[in-house]
């Protein structure tokens, strides 16, 4: 028989992990572990990422053999990541609302931007301007403080990078949906940005 | 159709970098942001803030949570180390 190793495919292993082959399933932790801790931590936070992170693989070893290969392995448990942090967060006490509307765009009454183009375009240098740790911590807080609708739709989308389909698919809307609050997300986090470097949004 | 200004194109911005814009609309935007400096300055940090964000959130797991995770999923499966 032939030995799983760090080179087999994804779907080789899982095959192997639903026969029964705990080797071919613990490479799979090992391939996955670090991409799905970072998803929980953005989707929930530092604290409470550890104990997704077990759920995630707890249920993902569970129900292996319901998964047929349609879609693609690291697909099917980013699905099974992102329910268990949405389960997880609905299990702590609602946080309250921080508003971040004050940092989505300024217009005129005629409906131009109000600022210079080079104040407008600050917020993209935020990370030659400001000190790596500060912009994390901050990064970290201000995503956990956008509405959470918002906060699903941006992490999954714009840090994970996932397509707006499967985006969709995981959070059972519509890619319009998902394209209208990674937008209002994106407006407000770079406002965010542009605030932190010193210009009001 | 209805001009865009720089309020009106912000609005557009997710579904002009996706591609799901009707052709006209597209070309609306197109003309608007060529002849706008503040929307081109605007846009440019629109299309940054993920990576930006990306970046600054890459965490990465810690050896120790790698270990535990380890001995809770052999805990679970009944083996021992």
């Amino acid at each position: 028989m032939v030995v799983p190793t760090a080179e087999s495919s994804d779907e080789t292993l899982a095959a192997r992990a639903a026969a029964g082959d705990d080797h071919a399933f613990e490479l799979l932790v090992e391939r996955y572990q670090g991409r799905i801790f970072r998803l929980a931590c953005r989707l929930t936070s530092d604290t409470d990422a550890p104990d997704v992170l077990q759920e995630t693989f707890l249920q993902a070893y569970r129900h292996l053999s319901s998964f047929r290969g349609e879609s693609q392995f690291g697909t099917w448990l980013y699905r099974i990541a992102t329910n268990a942090a949405l389960m997880h967060r609905r299990t702590r006490a609602r946080r309250p609302a921080e508003p971040l509307d004050a940092f989505l765009p300024r217009f005129d009454t005629d409906g131009r931007h109000v600022g210079t183009p080079a104040e407008l375009q600050l917020a993209s240098q935020a990370d030659e301007l400001l000190d790596r740790q500060f912009l994390a911590e901050k990064a970290r807080a201000v995503i956990a403080r956008l509405p959470d609708l918002y906060r699903d739709a941006f992490v999954l989308r714009d840090l994970e990078e996932m397509s707006t389909a499967d985006v969709a698919h995981a959070l059972g809307v519509e890619p319009a949906t998902v394209r209208q609050r990674v937008h209002r997300a994106r407006l407000m986090l770079r406002g965010y940005l542009s605030d932190l470097v010193g210009v009001k949004p | 159709m209805k001009e865009i200004v720089c309020a009106s194109g912000v609005e557009l911005l997710m579904d002009y970098l996706e591609g799901v814009l009707p052709a006209d609309v597209r070309s609306a935007v197109d003309a608007h942001v060529a002849g706008c400096p503040r929307c081109v300055a605007f846009l440019a940090s629109y299309r940054e803030t993920p990576r930006l964000l990306r970046e600054a959130t890459a965490t990465r797991i810690p050896a120790d949570l790698q270990a535990s995770l380890r001995a809770f999923l052999r805990a679970q499966r009944g083996l021992s180390e």
